[in-house]
């Protein structure tokens, strides 16, 4: 008998629904400890492949005889291994479809707000904490921060039977590879990016912009130059209600100021940032980010990442530091100095720089959920 | 160096260059040097991690035209 395989999809549905999931990881343990599958219900296990070369009896006693296993690693074939050896031992164990890679390209996508002719989706890059969205209106959709899986886009806007006509970067992404240029290929859309950020390929300034008007949707543009990785980061607030807020703020803090190298100027447009444009928008506003850093803290039950503004000023003590050496000091001292991988490389492709293969992209692009250090404490 | 006995493993993916290297030790004697080649790069550092982990010696390894080489005493 041989082990089922299970998809991404299924793995995160299970998270979801807060079911129990037990993961053995047989990478080696420096990839383990590097990134896994992580989330409230989760419970894993590393103990690499080659250590089940002499059969499982050794390891029996550290795995669930009464629950299901999920065996994990980087491509599927060393976890195909090891759960058709638990399944011949009487476990029920079963393995993930593509492994960790696959993991990395899964979206899960969900509706914040479903009205009759407004509709925004958070979709969730689980493994990378990367969150974009999707706005529709009247048969068009606006895309908001898309990743490079951009066929995820075009069917969920397909899905409502809409176009996409509009397509955003809040900032010139370190962490990820942005969708925007292969969508607009594929779409014909109008693409919006800060000229201050420097990408050599067309696009809209959005320095022109005050507010992008589009059917029912009233997107403003809140230009605030963001202390962080890029000179010029934007805000995009929704009908005065939905502050999407790129790496300016998350739902545990704020964008970090210190990957330009000038992070005294930075940290100093941050506090103006905060005490000032965002100072003057309402509690009841619900800011999503473009990233979280820990699932397990800043997903909410229906699955969405996000909070209201009154909440993160409530709890985020740096949110309420107004004396502004005090700000300052806090924030200068939690910039940490771990960049997110191959973050040259990355600037380099979302500038236009350079093209890679679809296979050096996928190198490029695994490994661990870094957005972490996009936040401070 | 001497090669004793020499694991082609190249085209093929994880596990397998572990698993036939495993094979080929097991079936030396102590002392004598294997040769494996794989294609492989996800399974360069579990090879070695294995070899560690096992008390073998990684006497060297190198990389030429995307083939990688390890050489590994047997304890």
């Amino acid at each position: 008998m041989s082990a089922k395989m299970v998809t991404s999809d299924q793995v995160f549905k299970d998270i979801l629904a807060k079911k129990d999931v037990f993961i053995l990881d047989v990478r080696n343990e420096e990839e383990y400890n590097d990134w896994k599958i992580e989330g409230k219900t989760v419970t894993s296990l590393n103990i690499p492949y080659f250590d089940f070369l002499d059969g499982t009896e050794a390891h029996l006693d550290k795995l669930p005889k009464d629950k299901p296993i999920l065996v994990v690693c980087a491509k599927e074939g060393s976890s195909k291994f090891v759960a058709d050896q638990l399944v011949e031992a009487g476990l029920d164990a079963s393995y993930l479809q593509g492994g960790m890679k696959e993991w990395s390209q899964y979206y899960y996508a969900t509706p914040v707000v479903e009205e009759d002719n407004f509709k925004l989706y958070q979709v969730n890059r689980v493994s990378k904490g990367c969150l974009s969205y999707v706005v529709v209106s009247d048969g068009e959709a606006l895309v908001l921060d898309p990743a490079r899986h951009v066929d995820e886009y075009i069917q969920l806007a397909e899905k409502d039977g809409a176009k996409i006509t509009h397509i955003l970067d809040s900032h010139l992404h370190a962490d990820h590879i942005s969708g925007a240029r292969d969508l607009v290929e594929k779409t014909g859309a109008k693409y919006y990016l800060m000229k201050s950020e420097g990408a050599n390929y067309d696009h809209e300034a959005l320095e022109d912009y005050d507010e992008i008007k589009f059917n029912n949707v009233k997107v403003e543009v809140l230009a605030v130059k963001t202390p962080g990785h890029t000179p010029g980061s934007v805000s995009f607030f929704i009908n005065d209600k939905y502050l999407l807020s790129g790496d300016t703020i998350f739902v545990g803090g704020l964008g970090r100021p210190d990957l330009g190298g000038k992070v005294k100027e930075w940290a100093q447009d941050l506090y103006n940032t905060v005490f000032e444009k965002i100072a003057e928008i309402a509690d009841d506003v619900l800011v999503l980010p473009a990233h979280f850093a820990d699932i397990k803290s800043e997903m909410a039950d229906n699955g969405i990442v996000g909070e209201t503004l009154g909440n993160i000023r409530k709890n985020n003590e740096i949110m309420q530091t107004t004396d502004k050496d005090a700000f300052l000091a806090e924030v200068e001292k939690s910039a940490s100095s771990v960049k997110p991988p191959n973050f040259e490389k990355i600037v380099g492709i979302n500038r236009g720089e350079l093209t890679p293969s679809s296979e050096e992209a996928v190198e490029l692009e695994i490994g661990p959920n870094r957005c972490a250090v996009h936040h401070t404490a | 160096m001497k090669v004793d006995q020499t694991v082609d493993a190249k085209g093929l993916s994880c596990p397998m260059p572990v698993v036939k290297a495993k094979k080929a030790i097991d079936s030396m004697e102590p002392g004598q040097v294997m040769e494996l080649l794989s294609t492989d790069k996800g399974s360069v550092k579990d090879f070695q991690s294995w070899v560690k982990q096992t008390n073998h010696e990684l006497i060297k390894h190198e990389e030429e035209d995307g083939v990688y080489k390890f050489y590994v005493r047997k304890n």
